[in-house]
């Protein structure tokens, strides 16, 4: 027997994923296209492990015109305009250079959204960071918040809503999740592929440069003492730049002459390439000579592998090509033209007037799933069975306490940094309510946004912690006024081929299908992060399924004056955010509140049950009306207090003073914890 | 007895890293003013310590342990050189 030739460069593909890219190819690949497999084939570009999971999510509603399988889901918003919006991970690189990791996550996703045809119009960051007291926590949080900041108001983009959780899994390993939701009418809608032969690829933007090499395959690994040293340098962020890509690239799909445009992410131009011509069933001829290079002596596994920020790939119908390029000229945004659609359905790479690669697309495009074990861990069953603490005495103590810690704390010094009214289109901004509002100034509706995720809930038990971060981000459109028409997820999990962490994954998925079934809320799109574990320590992230949402206002106007959702902390943290929000007093007779079944007090205080939404309004006819509605529809609902012109935060049951808290210091409290720990202020 | 000395610290992104405020300053001002014999400009950022210490040894391991502490320089995407001029 034959003994195969070694393989010239490292590739991290199994054993059995190396014999099925011989067989595929019925030849010794060469060493870029050994490269080009290793990079399609990752975890990464592949979701090789989740697909066969993520098919659970429904995925279809008559207001979805683009589900998952692009870059961004895109749903009809009414009066012939549409919102593109899609929800990424950042979380190697910012865990290892946090500024430059969260600022290029968000030129990422910002170019996805752009590659739609639509104008980015806001941004949501979902945070998950170690336990605010040490140094390597403090470090991540501080710059990871500044590279957002600088970077989207840099482009003029503003970060409206976001959410931030402390938990000490999450201490080597934070979670940086970047959402962006553009702007698009209907019938301007741009497909990433390619789908006419004769087309003229331009790639546009950044030069190649040898950064970023092996980005993916490195976010298919746990993060290590070696990547320390070893590791690929991390990007740089560049906005200025991106602000004019971002207007050239509207321009230049005004023109009417391109056909097919994509970002270019992780897998850089082999993934770019091969994809569009997977999805139109056409082929590709690259020519690597002509790329724009940032660096000299470049081969060509380094030009097809390359993850250099700022690049898009346009695909020009070849009459309208002196017109596109005269759109990038005028910008000033380098570009060079790298070769042409085909019919040949294959993906020719030369280099040096040699063929370096010869693949067809769909071999890269669509890598062999593989079906992962699932396991239940052993020590749920113990935790599930954990012993109710005493009840405590001192509620008022505890109340104030709970507004005093980071994961309820107020964020303000997040969001203060962050711009969040650039573009004129924000209604209700962070920290004014349960999700951010803006003008669609196009139609006159609006649209409200949010992200959601509690991770902690489903570290104990992933199918509701998934049902439930669409339920709380629903409730949280739904309080500000809007339906909810469309959500996209970003699954964080530790290592997938740890049947323990799969069965979180699995779990987690099957709960959000089950509620997005039950909701009638469809998926259009999402992403999937593994490997968020330390090596050293083995201690993987707890599971952290975040819902980012979309819901519509048709309409402004209402009976409520104010309504917020009960999720962390429950009942009395909605009611005490409430208060401090509105600088008023609450006197609540705990008695009223719906249950079940008699609890106790301290469950009833701080019980974080799902579906429960505290509303305000200005009259007893508008409460009553409330309740009417409410009975009609089956919901439970009650009077259960109001508000007071004064400072008191009062609770009672039955006439029993509960708890008494002032407004005043619960909100110092509130507000003072984040950037005491920074040290700031 | 300890002297004191003057150590600079230059930090600069990797080589293969890029630098958007130094491939401005190349772009749009020195090419654009016509200087085309320039053909690249890299930025960094320059601190300069005065330190007490027992000898120009320990003065550079001081500031050395202060980057490195309070994190002045990112080793992931960061270069750094430390110059230790006499007391």
């Amino acid at each position: 027997m034959v003994k195969n030739k070694p393989i010239p460069v490292k590739v991290n593909l199994t054993p059995k994923e190396i014999r099925m890219v011989r067989k595929l190819l019925g030849r010794e690949p060469t060493y870029v296209e050994w490269g080009m497999f290793d990079i399609m084939w990752s975890e990464h570009c592949s979701y090789k492990s989740s697909k066969p999971i993520l098919k659970k999510l429904p995925t279809s509603s008559p207001k979805v015109l683009v589900g998952p399988g692009y870059d961004s889901g895109i749903v009809d918003v009414g009066d012939g305009m549409a919102v593109a919006f899609k929800v990424e991970s950042h979380n190697h690189p910012s865990a290892i250079e946090p500024y430059n990791g969260a600022a290029t996550g968000i030129g990422g996703i910002v170019r996805d959204i752009l590659a739609t045809g639509a104008r980015p119009i806001l941004l949501i960051d979902p945070l998950r960071f170690g336990k605010l007291e040490t140094g390597r926590t403090k470090w991540l949080f501080r710059y990871v918040v500044k590279g957002i900041g600088d970077y989207g108001n840099c482009i003029g983009v503003p970060t409206v809503a976001g959410e931030v959780e402390f938990d000490e899994s999450f201490e080597t390993n934070c979670l940086v999740n970047v959402a962006c939701y553009g702007l698009v009418r209907k019938d301007k809608i741009f497909l990433a592929r390619f789908d006419k032969p004769g087309d003229i690829l331009v790639l546009i933007g950044g030069a190649t440069g040898r950064d970023g090499i092996h980005g993916v395959t490195f976010a298919s690994k746990t993060i290590s003492e070696e990547s320390e040293e070893d590791r690929p340098a991390v990007q740089i962020g560049d906005p200025f730049t991106k602000k004019l890509l971002i207007e050239a690239v509207l321009e230049v799909l005004e023109t009417g002459y391109v056909d097919g445009v994509k970002d270019l992410g992780g897998g850089g131009l082999t993934c770019t390439t091969s994809e569009m011509a997977a999805k139109g069933g056409t082929g590709v001829e690259i020519i690597l000579d002509n790329l724009h290079v940032r660096e000299e002596g470049m081969n060509p596994y380094e030009l097809m592998l390359s993850e250099s920020q700022e690049r898009m790939l346009l695909a020009v119908n070849p009459e309208g090509l002196s017109k596109v390029l005269g759109v990038l000229e005028k910008y000033e945004i380098p570009y060079s033209i790298i070769g042409k659609v085909t019919d040949s359905g294959k993906l020719i790479v030369k280099f040096k007037d040699e063929i370096v690669a010869s693949i067809p697309p769909k071999y890269l495009a669509e890598a062999p799933t593989i079906k992962r074990k699932a396991k239940k861990p052993l020590n749920l069953e113990k935790l599930w069975r954990i012993k109710k603490p005493k009840e405590p005495k001192n509620f008022s103590e505890i109340l104030y306490k709970l507004v005093s810690t980071p994961n309820i704390a107020c964020k303000e010094w997040v969001y203060q940094q962050y711009d969040h009214e650039v573009g004129v289109r924000t209604i209700l901004k962070p920290g004014d309510s349960d999700a951010a509002v803006l003008r669609i100034i196009e139609t006159g509706k609006a649209i409200a946004v949010k992200a959601d995720c509690n991770s902690r809930h489903s570290y104990l038990d992933p199918f509701n912690g998934g049902a439930g971060a669409l339920a709380e981000a629903s409730r949280n459109v739904v309080c500000v006024g809007a339906e909810p028409l469309a959500y996209t997820d970003c699954c964080n999990f530790g290592n997938p081929e740890k049947p323990e962490v799969f069965w979180q994954f699995k779990r987690g998925v099957e709960g959000l299908a089950y509620m997005s079934r039950k909701l009638r809320i469809p998926c259009v799109g999402g992403n999937v992060s593994f490997y968020n574990e330390d090596s050293e320590s083995k201690i993987a992230v707890k599971p952290s399924l975040v819902v980012v949402i979309l819901g519509l206002i048709e309409n402004l106007d209402g009976l409520v004056t104010a309504a917020h959702d009960c999720s962390k902390g429950g009942l009395a943290i909605a009611l005490a955010l409430m208060a401090i929000k509105g600088k008023l007093g609450v006197k609540v007779d705990l008695s009223k509140i719906p249950t079940s079944k008699p609890i106790r007090m301290d469950e009833l205080l701080f019980s974080e049950s799902h579906s429960r939404i505290i509303l305000t309004t200005s009259t007893k006819e508008n409460a009553k009306q409330i309740l009417k509605i409410a009975n009609k529809k089956g919901a439970p609902a009650n009077l259960v207090g109001k508000v007071t012109d004064d400072d008191n935060f009062t609770l009672t049951f039955d006439g029993r003073k509960i708890v008494e808290c002032s407004v005043t210091q619960m909100e110092r409290f509130w507000k003072e914890t984040i950037p005491k720990a920074l040290e700031v202020r | 007895m300890t002297q004191t000395f003057i150590v600079e610290v230059i930090i600069e992104n990797k080589p293969a890293a890029r630098d958007p405020e130094g491939e401005t300053i190349h772009k749009d001002l020195i090419l654009k003013g016509g200087y085309e014999n320039v053909k690249s400009v890299r930025t960094g950022k320059y601190l300069k310590f005065l330190v007490e210490a027992e000898d120009e040894k320990h003065a550079e391991k001081i500031v050395f342990d202060l980057c490195n502490a309070l994190r002045i320089y990112n080793p992931v995407v960061h270069t750094h050189k430390i110059l230790v001029k006499g007391g």
